[in-house]
């Protein structure tokens, strides 16, 4: 047998290689004015409205989005450099994060021209926001699970239940719920199950914090107590709610998000080296060629998307090995000479580190833990 | 975007047959390797045993990493890398005319000797640099005039001391950009040579875990040995994205040999460590078979942990990508995707 586990590499044109230079123009002046400081983990971390605003100002927000319904028209690579560009420099993303990652593309597919008129122009103008509302505390791996209810009612549906884990939704608009909308039927059970667009202001939402154990206030419970859904905010067709979620998830699994949520630490380390504060470490080397290795596979993958194509198990792996990879940094940022006693020069590095050592446990979890897609790895691989 | 990698789907059926039916015929595995002559007048009389020949095919390191993988994934005993992209390469440098004899190349020490030669004591001629004052010489030279001493790698392979006297060597002048080039394509020849040979291992992980039964099942259906195999899997793909990469910047030739070095230097890193997991993993999914010389597992493991050290070892490569790094001015990211066209 042969396996064929990822696509062939690329070269990147010259258009892209062009934006690229225009974002790091952008990066450096945000630095140098302090309107950007670069954090680790800045797309689950770093909620920045007015920064948020900024790119959108530049035409970096929502940038698939026809232009009819207020985005860019740009292609999907095009974002993809964008993105790539602002998590390598640690900028502030995490408002606009998921709804331009996946509620754009989402409403672009599966969408009603109404929701793509009501909402697509404000996600990319930046006055959007939204979380997504999949896990609950019984549904977690097993998303299938769920048990929040969608009953139809006049003019459209009640949901009641609660989610958890909701990263933003205290200062997002809207979430995508996904709900029981059919009774369970054992022997297909990703059936009947629907994606609703909730306004997390609307009555019978209540968003409770959730700490993390760094003190920091990012994800929250919320719990949905007979929430009126009019039937022009279903998302795509009622008991289709598995499917929609899952097409969009190569996207997810593959994109830089994956790899370089400590890629400004692993910077600072060089720039501790290189000021002589550090001697050099041939494991700086190694994770440097290792995130070389995994940006090469996730832009193969971006380009086989962009053209519609199947990418096999190639996106799993990238969030394997990438989430792996960027947690391992951190523990290498976090045990070099003079780690927690050195003088202030490491001071910088020691702040990063810290930060992205209690992080840490959140990256290899997100968006489907590393156990369950070495599961889907080995499906492709034929084991089951 | 471009996409690479687009060898020719014909020349690589072709790579993969000549290689195949190789394999199916030969006899059982030994533990010391002897070149296969007869294998090498196949590839002399299909045109490839001198594949990027300037005056040839206009193949370019994209086809011959297409060989190099071909031959790897069935542990072809003939020395592809070093006849084609390491001697024939060389002495085109030199202007040397091309000829049928099987070829190995080494670098001699200011003494005229050189230890760990590859296939020294099995081929014909060495294509050999040395250092004179602060330049070098290169001279393409019969192996009968160096005394062989022979020796083998771990996994079997010729390793041979040679040595000769130098003062009997008339060279042509080389300037030093091509004993780097030359480091730089052994290191990358040894690249694609692991890749090769590390896919066709996860695939015989697949098959194994597949159809070895235990407690009643096939054990590919325990996720403990999922996820060996699915970790291994991973390593291999980023090993194939980062030596890919660098074949394609030396097949562009776009970069000047410090973005080869850096390209380089990152596949040898990514691709090393990768085999120390694929490895590892693999072995354990094949248990005790896997460890018995009747298997034919350790004919690609076996090349794998030898070529890793080769051209520079693991950590000589991480040291020298750390180097790199600290020498640059600039930002890790930028220096890593470039966009000068470094
Ligand atoms: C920082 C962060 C942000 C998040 N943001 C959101 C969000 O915005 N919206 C949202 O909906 N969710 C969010 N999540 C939730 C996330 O999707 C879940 O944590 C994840 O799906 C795992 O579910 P769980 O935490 O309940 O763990 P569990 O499913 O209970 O898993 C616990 C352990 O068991 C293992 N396990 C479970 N099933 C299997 C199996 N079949 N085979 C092997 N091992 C298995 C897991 O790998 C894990 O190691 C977020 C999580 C984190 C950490």
């Amino acid at each position: 047998m042969e396996i064929h586990l990822a696509p062939p590499i690329v070269q990147e044109g010259q258009q892209l290689t062009e934006l690229r230079q225009k974002v790091r123009e952008f990066i450096r002046a945000g630095i140098a004015d302090a309107t950007l400081v670069p954090t680790i983990n800045s797309w689950l971390g770093g909620w920045n409205e007015e920064f948020s605003r900024s790119l959108a100002a530049e035409g970096w927000l929502g940038m698939t989005i026809p232009v009819e319904f207020g985005g860019r028209g740009s292609t999907f690579l095009q974002r993809f450099v964008v993105t790539q560009e602002l998590l390598a420099a640690g900028a502030p993303v995490s408002a606009h994060w998921v709804a331009d990652r996946q509620i754009g593309p989402s409403l672009l597919k599966f969408g009603t021209d109404y929701q793509k008129q009501k909402l697509l122009p404000g996600i990319a103008n930046g006055d959007i926001f939204f979380g997504i509302g999949m896990s609950e505390p019984d549904a977690g791996s097993d998303l299938a699970s769920v048990r929040t209810k969608g009953v139809q009612v006049e003019g459209g549906w009640k949901i009641s239940g609660s989610k958890v884990w909701t990263s933003g939704a205290h200062a997002s608009n809207y979430f995508f719920a996904l709900a029981r909308t059919a009774p369970v039927d054992t022997d297909h059970r990703h059936a009947g199950l629907s994606q609703f667009i909730i306004d997390l202001h609307s009555p019978g939402v209540d968003v409770r914090p959730i700490v993390s154990l760094n003190g920091h206030h990012h994800f929250n419970e919320v719990f949905l107590d007979d929430v009126f859904v009019p039937d022009d905010m279903v998302l795509g067709t009622i008991g289709e709610g598995w499917n929609q979620v899952t097409s969009e998830l190569a996207y997810e699994r593959s994109g830089p998000e994956r790899f370089l949520s400590t890629l400004p630490m692993l910077n600072e380390l060089l720039l501790a080296t290189r000021r002589g504060d550090l001697a050099p470490d041939p494991e700086l080397g190694r994770y440097f060629a290792r995130i070389m290795g995994l940006h090469q596979v996730s832009v193969s993958i971006a380009d086989s998307l962009s053209r519609g194509e199947e990418v096999g198990t190639s996106a799993s792996i990238v969030k394997v090995l990438g989430t792996t990879t960027e947690g391992d940094i951190a523990e290498f940022a976090t045990t070099v000479p003079g780690a927690a006693e050195g003088d202030a020069s490491l001071d910088t590095l020691r702040a990063l580190g810290d930060e992205a050592l209690l992080e840490r446990a959140g990256f290899t979890l997100r968006g489907g833990t590393n156990e369950v897609l070495r599961g889907v790895i080995a499906r492709g691989l034929g084991l089951r | 975007m471009s996409e690479f990698g687009a060898l020719d789907q014909d020349l690589q059926q072709m790579f993969g047959d000549v290689f195949g039916d190789w394999r199916e015929a030969r006899g059982p595995a030994a533990l010391e390797i002897e070149l296969d002559r007869a294998l090498w007048a196949t590839l002399v009389d299909l045109g490839i045993s001198r594949l990027t020949a300037v005056d040839g095919s206009g193949a370019t390191w994209i086809e011959a990493a297409g060989l190099l993988r071909a031959a790897a994934r069935t542990a072809a005993a003939v020395p592809v890398a070093e006849n084609d992209v390491l001697s024939g390469w060389l002495r085109e440098q030199a202007a040397i005319a091309d000829d049928d004899l099987i070829h190995s190349a080494c670098i001699l020490d200011p003494s005229g000797s050189a230890r760990a030669v590859p296939w020294a004591s099995q081929v014909d001629n060495l294509t050999v640099l040395w250092p004179v004052g602060d330049g070098w010489k290169l001279a393409d030279v019969p192996v009968s005039q160096f005394h062989v001493t022979p020796g083998r790698d771990l996994a079997g392979q010729p390793r041979d001391a040679v040595s000769i006297d130098l003062a009997t060597l008339d060279g042509a002048d080389v300037p030093s950009d091509v004993v780097r080039e030359y480091r730089l394509r052994g290191a990358l020849a040894r690249s694609v040579q692991m890749a090769g040979a590390l896919e066709r291992i996860v695939e015989l992980s697949v098959e194994h875990a597949t159809s070895r039964v235990q407690f009643g099942r096939p054990i590919g259906k325990f996720q403990a040995v999922q996820n060996l195999i699915a970790d291994a899997a991973g390593e291999l793909v980023i090993a194939n994205a980062s030596t890919d990469a660098a074949v394609l910047a030396l097949a562009a030739g776009e970069v000047g040999l410090d973005g080869l070095e850096l390209r380089v230097a990152i596949a040898r890193s990514v691709t090393g460590h990768a085999a120390a997991v694929i490895v590892r993993n693999v072995h354990q999914v094949h248990g005790a078979i896997g460890t018995t010389f009747e298997h034919q597992l350790h004919e690609f493991t076996k090349p794998v942990l030898a070529w890793r050290s080769e051209f520079g070892s693991l950590r000589e490569w991480d040291t020298r990508l750390t180097e790199l790094m600290v020498a640059s001015e600039l930002d890790l990211w930028a220096f890593g995707v470039p966009t000068d066209g470094r």
